[in-house]
């Protein structure tokens, strides 16, 4: 069988230098401008999280009590009717021993 | 210009990318309308996802292969795509003599056209911008959704959708559209050539403009 055989084809004079660099240069350019901003979207992500977390430890700097034992109120409380930490009335009203199985529900 | 005399036009390398094209895209398409209506069970929407994400990976390593080893080709292809003139306006009032000649019968005469016509060229606009599209948010999506912003996620998720459909109704306007231009099926499936005659009625302004004679190539 003879085999076919083409006698034209396409120029590749068609697209002068300076047209390949412009459309070219724009291709890329318009993949990568993408990239830059899925890439700045990404990295911003958590930054309501770390402004939360910021505003956190100012608060706690600013704070004159910054820890419970040093809260005068449960101080009192203990002082006057608790006794302390892990007492037996301690123990029998502000411990659980119950929870709701979420699963089993 | 003789009958027997023929023009190259698609190279092997386009006929490659195309091939892979083909296998991948379509059961794409298939898959990501399931995937859509979610017709079966967990268990076999499961399967769909895999070959989807497989397919996904064939498609995006034949566009990257394309793009780097082809560069030249796929200007030519976006500098044809997105040159406009007033005979692609007169084509899209009488939309290519396509609806005349299917539904009349009726032969209108229709203006010069490239390499593509004024609608191959509107499809291959929806194929460069969609089909890149389709791969970053599918790529993001299936392979990056935990460091995806929700906000971003959600318009990647959309977008996916949307170009997805969009793809796929043109997909079987090209096939149909592509099998009734049975020499362009014939050059693209098999050996790239294209009768001179059939070129110069089809994409006068290809053959007048862009075309070289040369002698002795298989």
């Amino acid at each position: 069988m003879k085999k076919q055989t083409y006698q034209y084809a396409e120029s590749p004079f068609n697209m002068s230098r300076r047209e390949f660099i412009t459309i070219g240069g724009i291709v890329i350019a318009l993949l990568a401008l993408p990239a830059v901003w899925i890439r700045s979207g990404i990295a911003k992500r958590n930054s309501y999280i770390r402004a939360r977390t910021k505003g956190l430890y100012t608060d706690d700097t600013q704070s004159k009590v910054r820890v419970s034992h040093g809260n005068t109120a449960v101080s009192k409380m203990y002082t006057d009717f608790a006794q302390h930490p892990l007492s037996e009335i301690s123990e029998e009203l502000f411990h659980t021993h119950h929870y709701i199985n979420r699963r089993a529900a | 210009m003789g009958s027997k005399e023929f023009i190259l036009k698609h190279s092997l390398g386009v006929r490659i990318f195309h091939y892979i094209l083909v296998v991948s895209f379509v059961p794409l398409a298939f898959t990501g309308i399931v995937l859509y209506f979610k017709p079966y069970d967990e268990l076999t929407m499961n399967l769909y996802m895999r070959i989807h994400v497989i397919l996904g990976i064939v498609l995006t390593l034949d566009a990257i292969a394309f793009f780097l080893v082809g560069f030249e080709r796929v200007v030519t292809f976006i500098k044809r795509m997105f040159t406009f003139s007033g005979d692609d306006v007169r084509w899209f009032t009488i939309l290519g003599g396509y609806p005349q000649k299917f539904l009349l019968r009726k032969k209108v005469p229709v203006p010069p056209m490239g390499k593509y016509n004024s609608g191959q060229k509107v499809f291959g606009i929806c194929v460069v911008v969609g089909g890149t599209i389709l791969i970053v948010t599918g790529w993001a999506l299936w392979a990056f959704p935990h460091i995806l912003p929700v906000g971003m996620g959600l318009l990647f998720g959309n977008l996916h959708m949307i170009f997805g459909w969009i793809l796929s109704i043109f997909l079987l306007v090209h096939i149909f559209l592509g099998i009734y231009m049975f020499d362009d099926f014939k050059a693209m499936f098999l050996h790239g050539m294209i009768p001179y005659g059939k070129a110069e009625e089809t994409a006068p302004k290809w053959v007048k403009t862009e075309l070289v004679k040369i002698e002795n190539h298989v």
